[in-house]
């Protein structure tokens, strides 16, 4: 028998609160403006759905914004900046420490993500291999092994997203927890993971086994769905140019002109990871915590004694899509892109992944010129069609 | 070496502070004992830390086996740096590792070497110069080239005496000569015909200053000796050690677990490893 169910819309909310009580339930809420944002649901009837992307994406979850790591308690006050051993008993050792006890501050809360989108999930599949490959990393292990996500496929997905044309959505035939799919009074229900599964068949009484009309049904949404995305961008054809060498770096200098150096894409893209690391202090002891960090600023890459390697805006706006369209596939089997149009509504410069993969599109052979698009596109292309780069200062940097 | 397990790579182990060298003006050697015995080889690096100052990658100076202390060189450069400066014997400090590829030891087997060392680009080569002493067969002739800024910027000065008498080929280069100084002046780059050995078939080991160690690759690669036997260790800000901070990531690659010892032949592939 697969994995397979129906549920019906009118239960929906007292399964939720059914998962509540073993976890903390989080989902897409809409915040005081007009931002869809995943936090701890407090009602159920305030999650909303269909609505656009969430803003970051759920990946705060796994690899959060600040992440205290550790923290060393200190017995006897505040220690300097000049940390001295403190003369404190062995038996006083925890993890390793003769100087203070360290505590490992890994979460371990139980967590249910309601309402994940597709493309989020496939983001997730490759997060997994990344922090779990090689070293694993213990806090986001922990993170992951205490949370299920429930996936909603994308009925109607929003002007700016392109899953489709990377296999990461609107719907996903495995590597989910659990998904939904909105059939108009009820929801298709399948688990792939084993603790989907599980959570499904300990509410069991709510689901029925779905028939030949539930699956039609399926299909059929399934596909007016996908003939709803006003996108259609491939990334296998800006890989292939430039891996080809058809993009050249001018292209690149005048992409970097317009970046402001905010990093939003970097902190809601479902992709991006790169943390740094910081000690803070506070009475009694002092705490080691992660924060994202963006290959974009212009420290990021700062040795002591100052020196730069990734001085020019221009090496490191490429270095985010190189990493993003060569490196990721190389590495760990996937574009560093799912498709989620985040970047696209966030890039104050208009130079997201879409219109990037677009803009190459336009270009003829020596790079030189683009083929201005509509609408968002218009943005981009007005800078490639600018003759020479000086002219928009891309050359020289402005930064001090 | 590759700790796998289920602990959690991110948490260091205390040390106990030794002794403290001065070497130069900047540059100190720090002799630390683990809590626990850590094995390591010449080229890798650990995760030295001060608790309210920070994490930073260290390369080990010394060469590790035995119950010896375990010796960082350090030189002042930044905040954390400008922290562990102020340690003195008695206090504690932190290590995660140790992590990274290290120096492939097989290669110089039967071949004379050459090692190039430019500042404190010296530290991760030390471990590597003793371990050919202590290996006879590990190695045929080893020379080593030196460059420094100033003649008192020279690390391991008086050690270098002793390798010299152990049938090292020891040059020494400065910038800036001062009142006494009996070796030469200029670039460590300049001393390739003193080298006693067939550069086309020997192997080198190189750190340094990142314009040095692209000019050293360069010039050797074009005097013959092949690209996969041009051999350095590169630098990089690192926040992890582990290969998941992202700060060390150049091309597909990062510096601190593919790393951060690489062939010529590996970093001509990717042209973002060395900048500018």
């Amino acid at each position: 028998m697969r994995n397979e169910w129906i549920l019906d819309k009118n239960h929906l909310s007292y399964w939720l609160r059914q998962l509540r009580k073993e976890r903390e339930l989080v989902g897409p809420l809409l915040n005081g403006g007009k931002d869809i944002v995943f936090r701890t649901v407090e009602q159920i009837h305030e999650i909303v759905l269909d609505l656009p992307a969430s803003l970051p994406s759920p990946k705060e979850f796994l690899l959060p914004q600040y992440e205290p790591m550790l923290r060393l308690d200190i017995p006897s006050g505040e220690p300097g900046l000049h940390y001295r051993a403190q003369p404190v008993s062995p038996d006083a050792c925890v993890k390793g420490s003769r100087a203070g006890r360290v505590y490992d501050l890994a979460e371990r809360r139980r967590r249910i993500v309601f309402g994940v989108r597709p493309c989020d999930v496939s983001a997730v599949r490759l997060l997994d291999r990344f922090f779990l490959e090689g070293y694993r990393d213990p806090y986001y292990e922990q993170r992951r092994m205490n949370t299920l996500m429930v996936t909603i496929a994308c009925n109607n997905p929003d002007p700016t997203c392109f899953c489709i044309g990377l296999g990461t959505g609107p719907y996903l035939d495995g590597g989910f927890d659990i998904q939904l799919t909105d059939l108009g009074n009820r929801y298709f229900v399948q688990a792939a993971s084993a603790e989907g599964v599980r959570t499904v068949k300990a509410s069991s009484f709510l689901f029925r086994r779905p028939g030949k009309a539930d699956h039609d049904d399926q299909y059929e949404v399934i596909l007016s769905a996908k003939a709803r995305f006003r996108k259609r961008i491939s990334l296998e054809s800006p890989r292939g140019m430039i891996l080809a060498g058809r993009i050249k770096d001018d292209f690149w200098q005048r992409v970097a002109a317009r970046c402001f150096e905010c990093g939003g894409c970097v902190y809601e893209c479902p992709l991006c990871t790169c943390f740094t690391v910081t000690d803070r202090r506070y009475h009694g002891g002092i705490e080691r915590a992660r924060l994202w960090d963006t290959c974009l600023f212009k420290g990021f890459t700062r040795m002591a004694g100052g020196v730069l390697p990734n001085e020019k805006r221009m090496l490191r706006t490429k270095r985010w899509y190189y990493h993003k369209l060569i490196h990721y596939p190389e590495v760990l089997g996937g574009f560093g892109c799912v498709g989620c149009g985040r970047c696209t509504l966030t890039c104050p410069g208009k130079i997201d992944m879409a219109a990037i993969a677009t803009a190459m599109k336009g270009l003829d052979l020596d790079g030189a010129t683009a083929v201005a698009g509509k609408g968002r596109q218009v943005g981009i292309g007005e800078v490639m069609r600018r003759p020479k780069p000086e002219e928009t200062g891309a050359g020289t940097e402005g930064e001090g | 070496m590759k700790r796998k397990g289920r602990e959690n790579v991110y948490l260091p182990l205390s040390a106990d502070v030794e002794e403290v060298i001065p070497l130069t003006p900047e540059t100190s050697l720090f002799r630390v004992r683990p809590e626990a015995a850590i094995e390591y080889s010449p080229g890798q690096f650990f995760m030295v830390s001060l608790w309210g100052a920070g994490e930073v990658p260290i390369s080990v100076a010394s060469l590790g086996g035995g119950d010896g202390p375990l010796e960082l060189c350090i030189r002042r450069a930044g905040l954390v740096t400008g922290a562990l400066h102020g340690l003195e014997a008695g206090d504690t400090v932190w290590l995660r590792g140790p992590y990274g590829n290290g120096f492939p030891l097989d290669l110089s087997r039967g071949r004379d070497v050459v090692v190039v060392a430019g500042g404190i680009g010296m530290a991760p080569l030390r471990p590597l110069i003793l371990w050919f002493l202590e290996n006879p067969g590990a190695a045929g002739r080893v020379t080593l080239l030196y460059g420094a800024k100033r003649p008192e910027e020279i690390v391991f000065r008086e050690e270098m005496d002793g390798w010299r008498e152990r049938g090292v080929d020891v040059l020494l280069t400065v910038d800036t000569p001062a009142k006494g100084w009996e070796g030469r002046t200029g670039l460590v780059t300049a001393l390739w015909q003193d080298v006693r050995s067939d550069l086309q078939k020997a192997v080198a080991y190189i750190c340094g200053p990142d314009v040095m160690i692209r000019a050293a690759m360069g010039e050797l690669f074009l005097l013959g000796m092949p690209e996969e036997r041009i051999i350095t260790t590169l630098e990089a800000h690192m926040k992890c050690g582990v290969g998941k901070c992202g700060h060390c990531y150049a091309g597909p690659r990062y510096i601190c677990t593919d790393g951060p010892v690489f062939s010529y032949r590996e970093i001509r592939s990717h042209s973002h490893f060395l900048t500018g």
